[in-house]
């Protein structure tokens, strides 16, 4: 039984090395903090690891389930900090920051995913990719965006939910042709 | 959008984003019960929803990172393998048990608890009374819970007819839910309250218990989806028996 054990602790590495970078970039995007961003990571694989879930590392559900869970920390995190925090939501002075030794197959794959959905996302108008990334990155209500957009509530839902709309057709698209 | 064929469609996109106010999910939640035309709206954007957490620029965590995940890890395995060949059976395997959850015990095995225990966890096992607890109040008592998952600790401070219930080492609840308080009296079942709570990043939380404590026999905790249950939805994950 140990060395069953000993396996789920090897399954786990394995589910680790796949998805900590995506999980530590979410949590560096919302959080801009890098401290932040690893303890957020670390409680997420640890939440992950207590579970005793059975691993597949294949699994899509794997990574959606760990990065809800690193969405959730984060935007907990950014509720305890002041307001002026939770405005950083937009990529800039962020840069792919990889050593070498990252640039696997697996990575670049990965790179090339980012690459897809950031390039689906820039498909929008302006005003639907920022209530869409004030809403998931910044973890704003819908209230509070319209607060800070001083726009109405029915328009920020409103542009929520053809954002999130117009990012789906893009997103079938791009599965259409993966390698255009 | 399939939503447009109902006056609720427009807060399709808000749901998905998380970006609902509670009261107003609840409200969605239960309409998309009945509305299949937002059901399937709900479908079509959680699929783009779910791609936004791949956006953002990769970057790399530091690899101390992984050695602390990693340290964690291997320890626990070591402690659950050394508490024998059933202690880290998943759960789900186990045969269904016939009495109702309120009933049965957390299925913490001694041996895992002593192996913790053992490596400086605390672990609450069995419920038990510590008269004139550790609070240093006069007619105050602690009960000590049972708890999962291994590694967290929870006990209720008593003092007259009040309780108030303190976690230690207890992991966030699972997306869009919160931990839920629930009494039960003598055997009746488990009845709700409004004491609903999230964990800090420490997974410590001190939560007063609603009502008196008279005529109640335990006091538990289970995850709920936000906005809490009227019936439990999931097991326990403390019970703190007071009789």
């Amino acid at each position: 039984m140990t060395l069953v054990r000993r396996g789920h602790a090897a399954a786990f590495e394995v589910v680790y090395e796949r998805h900590a970078t995506a999980a530590y970039s979410l949590a560096y995007r919302m959080t801009g903090s890098r401290p932040q961003a690893e303890d957020i990571v670390q409680e997420a694989f640890l939440a992950v690891w207590r579970s005793g879930a059975r691993y597949d590392a294949a699994r899509g559900s794997v990574r959606t389930w760990l990065l809800g869970i690193v969405r959730h920390r984060a935007v907990d995190a950014l509720r305890r900090s002041g307001p002026y925090e939770r405005r950083r939501v937009d990529d800039e002075g962020l840069e792919e920051r990889l050593p070498a030794g990252e640039r696997t197959d697996v990575e670049a794959a990965r790179r090339e995913e980012a690459r897809e959905v950031r390039a689906a996302l820039g498909t929008l108008p302006g005003d639907q990719r920022r209530v869409v990334e004030l809403a998931y990155f910044g973890g704003f209500s819908h209230g509070e965006i319209a607060a800070i957009l001083r726009e109405p509530l029915g328009t920020v839902k409103g542009r929520m939910r053809l954002g999130l709309s117009k990012l789906r057709g893009a997103l079938a698209g791009i599965e259409a042709e993966p390698h255009a | 959008m399939t939503g447009d064929r109902c006056d609720h469609g427009l807060d399709s996109g808000a749901y998905v984003l998380g970006a609902l106010e509670a009261d107003e999910r609840e409200t969605f939640e239960r309409h998309l019960l009945t509305c299949e035309a937002c059901r399937e709206e709900v479908r079509e954007l959680r699929v783009a929803a779910d791609a936004l957490p791949l956006a953002p620029p990769r970057i790399a965590p530091p690899p101390e990172l992984k050695d602390r995940i990693m340290a964690v890890v291997c320890e626990e395995a070591e402690l659950l393998a050394a508490a024998g060949p059933q202690a880290d059976r998943p759960e789900r395997e186990a045969p269904a048990p016939r009495d109702p959850w309120w009933r049965r015990r957390l299925s913490l095995r001694p041996a895992v608890a002593a192996g913790l225990a053992a490596a400086g966890l605390v672990v609450g096992v069995l419920a038990g009374v510590l008269a004139g607890g550790g609070d240093g109040g006069t007619g105050a008592r602690e009960v000590v819970a049972q708890v999962r998952p291994a590694g967290a600790a929870a006990r209720v401070v008593l003092r007259d007819d009040r309780a108030t219930l303190v976690v230690r080492g207890m992991p966030a609840p699972p997306a869009n839910k919160v931990y839920e308080v629930w009494v039960q009296r003598g055997n009746a079942q488990p009845a709700p309250t409004d004491a609903l709570f999230r964990t800090t990043r420490d997974g410590h939380a001190s939560v007063a218990v609603p009502g008196t404590t008279k005529g109640v026999a335990r006091i538990m905790v289970t995850a709920e989806p936000d906005g809490g249950s009227r019936t439990p939805t999931s097991q326990p994950v403390v019970i703190a028996s007071l009789a």
